[in-house]
């Protein structure tokens, strides 16, 4: 059993660069609002809607992941599943994609309460006038049109296709041979997409595309991920490592929204320098680090100190999420000049396929399992969510097979209704003690 | 299954019974004679395409109950039990000596991960033997350019059963199947009306017969059993019941329907792939052959899974209109959720339209105990008129 000793997580979580992240989201939210209510365009898009095309024309966006984080955060998910009760749908589907929409159903989303706070959060979402998913879910288009509909918004669907090319090392290929990583005919079909996309935009909201704000876009985006690995690599080669999960997720997560802009390619050169400075200088984020564990599935919004109490009793230090590696390896697209909408369909196209679909998660996992030293995986596989059935059979075997040790478990990412934190630690802490350390 | 006496003596009906509860057989016959069976998962696989290439379709159907040891070790539970089945006799090893290939298309999101897990099995577990696996990747928006995009799918497909075929598909050979499965999707039709006339002559248990039989039959012969039964459906006698339209799972057996049945409703319609929505729209013999099939596959009535809320809205009251219903039963799997987004919007414009609608979400396949009391006692509230 490991010694105990003081963890620093909570100390070195408060990394300048989350809260200057944090800070800024704000701002930035509040700017939002501002601007929708002066009447603009606002548009809400699931994560993987090509959102450099809105940055691009300036159409002011929220992301609908990012957005439930936040619901998921400010504890209003148990409120917003009554509502859908309330309205006659099932309160335990699909709880990531329809928290938006349940919220939609709040009458209290915008008020103000007794004491002078507003009661939803951040003062609600502002009503988008534009709603827009991809198709790689039965589920979702459904919940975005009655989404749309709650807000009086045009709903606008995306399409998706299934790569038939399956290498195992995409993550080499991706950054300057992505014309050669995917099929032809499905870039051909994801760059007429964009087409479309962009012809809706133009007539809904009256602004014009530019590609030369896209290739500026793309570019800012290339120099904000390039960030990333740099901060990936460099948390691999630490030990003990200066940071965990806990640090990187929100500081990566918050920017990673904002990618394309200045701001975000800033924040993570920032945030690189502060994590170089704390290797520099030979901080522990865990001083007595002996396990390093990677941490599969989605971000526990709801209880994020969950990834924390394994450090002090094991010295167990969750050190690597799919959060700060997937910009690392998957956003990264160079030779933009040569054709910004090919370069963007050859980004989208792909979320779906590194996520979601064997070989293609499992062979990067395992790459990543490797390049970081994990001793443990803990892999949530989503309760209610067929997009995020991924082959977890596969994914776990990969990484078996290769000697390191996977616990898989069930859970919710943003309904705190069903997450148990004392079963769900003692699960971990079972694994720890029976799986890693003997 | 037991049918009434009309259906019991009628030699074309027990044609169409033999076939559908000895599902195998017409596969194994063909493939002893020398012909490629190509086992098909999801209902857009395009059967004008197989038979034009010489080959049997075989839709791979599954019964509840059976061993689920394959598609537990590799399927996650949100996998509805449906397809853990039809996965399960893939991987089991049960179609190994009669079909020479499985086509998935992607009819539904759990599809397409079945596709992923097949090929990815044959990557890396190398000891289960399996057929070799395709997939069809339809869009399923009806923009233009999706429409030509599916152009660019059924041509791919196409030259993978060329492949497998050992030849060329001409066009020709597209023409002629496609003119026997148009006749196919005729004969259905005319059959359904005797289901969905005000003077009700069919029953809904009978009618998932002859259209699932004809999944497992030499398509030529079927036709002719079909002609044979539409020469006998005027003499049938009438069936009295509250008309029910069904949404929901597909049924690949009678039990469920004899159930609406039994309790006084009369099935009179449904928009699942072994019923209404197989033989919605024709081939159009004008088109060129993929234009024709991108047509028929792609602008048939919205299924439950690849279609917005509004759609689904819609589509649903135009076949309850069709159908003549009083009431609709909506029954889902446990796992197959899609649909419970349209349920809520679709409940409101039918109750609104003065249609009953009781709704079973999450059931097991086969039902619990505790979910058989609930729905035997909620069906016979739907089938007095009342909503459950």
């Amino acid at each position: 059993m490991a010694e105990k000793q003081q963890s620093k997580s909570s100390v070195v979580k408060k990394l300048k660069a989350t809260a200057a992240a944090s800070a800024y989201q704000k701002e930035w939210f509040a700017s939002l609002a501002k601007r929708v209510e002066a009447g603009e365009d606002f548009a809400y898009l699931n994560a993987d809607v090509p959102m450099e095309i809105f940055r691009a024309m300036d159409i002011p966006f929220v992301v609908n992941q990012w957005w439930a984080a936040i619901c998921g955060a400010k504890q209003m998910t148990a409120k917003y599943y009554g509502l859908l009760k309330e309205a006659g749908y099932r309160d335990d589907l699909c709880s990531y994609c329809a928290t938006a929409f349940a919220e939609s159903l709040d009458p209290d989303d915008h008020a103000i309460g007794p004491d002078g706070r507003p009661l939803g959060p951040w003062g609600g979402l502002p009503h988008p006038t534009i709603a827009i998913t991809r198709l790689t879910c039965d589920c979702q288009s459904k919940i975005f049109e009655l989404f749309a509909k709650s807000h009086g918004a045009s709903f606008y669907a995306m399409e998706n296709t299934v790569p038939r090319k399956a290498p195992l090392n995409w993550y080499e290929m991706v950054e300057d041979d992505w014309d050669d990583l995917y099929d032809t005919d499905r870039l051909d079909a994801a760059v007429e997409e964009l087409g479309e996309l962009i012809r809706f935009l133009e007539e809904k909201t009256g602004r014009k595309y530019d590609e030369s704000g896209l290739i500026e876009v793309m570019n800012l985006i290339n120099e904000q991920e390039s960030w990333y690995k740099k901060t990936r690599d460099l948390i691999a080669d630490c030990s003990p490592v200066p940071v965990t999960v806990v640090d990187t997720i929100n500081a990566v997560m918050q920017a990673q929204w904002q990618r394309g802009t200045r701001w975000a390619a800033d924040h993570a050169r920032s945030l690189y320098g502060e994590i170089k400075a704390l290797a520099d200088a030979g901080e522990a984020a865990v001083p007595n680090e002996k396990y390093r564990l990677m941490w599969l599935g989605r971000g526990i919004w709801h209880d994020f100190g969950f990834y924390q109490r394994f450090e002090e009793k094991y010295g167990a230090v969750f050190m690597w999420s799919m959060y700060l590696a997937m910009g690392a390896d998957s956003y990264i697209r160079n030779h933009v000049e040569e054709d910004p909408l090919r370069a963007l369909a050859a980004r989208y196209i792909g979320m779906e396929d590194f996520l979601h679909m064997p070989p293609w998660n499992s062979s990067w996992f395992l790459q990543q399992a490797r390049r970081n030293k994990i001793d443990g995986v803990v892999y949530m596989v989503p309760e209610n969510c067929m997009q995020a059935v991924e082959g977890s059979y596969f994914i776990k075997k990969t990484l078996e097979d290769a000697g390191f040790p996977v616990l898989e478990f069930k859970a919710d990412p943003v309904d705190a209704r069903k997450w148990n934190a004392q079963s769900m630690t003692a699960l971990v802490e079972d694994f720890i003690e029976n799986r890693i350390i003997e | 299954m037991a049918f009434r006496e009309c259906a019991a003596k009628s030699s074309a009906f027990a044609k169409l019974a033999y076939a559908y509860t000895h599902r195998e057989e017409a596969a194994k016959a063909a493939k002893a004679a020398g012909k490629r069976v190509i086992a098909t998962l999801g209902c857009d696989v395009p059967e004008e395409l197989l038979c034009a290439a010489g080959m049997m379709p075989y839709p791979i159907y599954a019964l509840p109950g059976g061993n689920m040891e394959m598609a537990d070790k590799y399927l996650e539970y949100a996998f509805d039990p449906l397809v853990r089945a039809q996965f399960q006799r893939i991987v089991d090893g049960s179609l190994n000596d009669f079909c020479d290939a499985v086509v998935v298309s992607n009819s539904t999101d759990v599809l397409v991960r079945t596709y992923l897990y097949l090929r990815e099995m044959k990557r890396v577990e190398t000891d289960v033997a399996f057929p070799p696996v395709y997939f069809i990747d339809w869009l399923f928006t009806r923009k233009r350019m999706h429409q030509e995009r599916n152009c660019l799918v059924v041509s791919l497909f196409k030259e993978e059963l060329e492949e497998l075929a050992g030849r060329r598909i001409a066009e020709e050979d597209i023409r002629k199947a496609a003119v026997l499965c148009n006749r196919t999707r005729s004969l259905l039709r005319q059959v359904d009306s005797f289901r969905t006339a005000q003077k009700v002559q069919l029953t809904g248990a009978e009618m998932l017969v002859v259209c699932g039989s004809g999944f497992y039959m030499d398509r030529e012969e079927y036709n002719k059993v079909l002609e044979e039964l539409l020469a006998e459906l005027p003499s049938w006698p009438q069936v009295h019941g509250r008309r029910i339209f069904y949404t929901g799972s597909v049924q690949t057996d009678t039990a469920l329907y004899e159930e609406v049945e039994e309790t006084g409703g009369i099935v009179v319609g449904e928009d699942t792939d072994w019923g209404d929505r197989y033989f919605d729209r024709d081939y159009n013999l004008e088109m060129p052959s993929t234009r024709a099939l991108v047509d028929r596959y792609m602008l048939r009535e919205f299924s439950s899974k690849k279609a917005f809320v509004s759609q689904r809205v819609d589509a649903l009251n135009r076949e309850v209109d069709k159908a003549k219903a009083d009431s609709v039963l909506f029954y889902f799997h446990i796992y197959e959720e899609a649909a419970s987004w349209d349920y809520p919007s679709q409940r409101e414009s039918l109750e609104g339209r003065g249609i009953a609608t009781a709704h079973f979400a999450k059931m097991h396949w086969p039902k619990t105990e505790e979910e058989q009391q609930a729905f035997s006692s909620d069906l016979r509230k739907l089938i007095a008129g009342e909503g459950a």
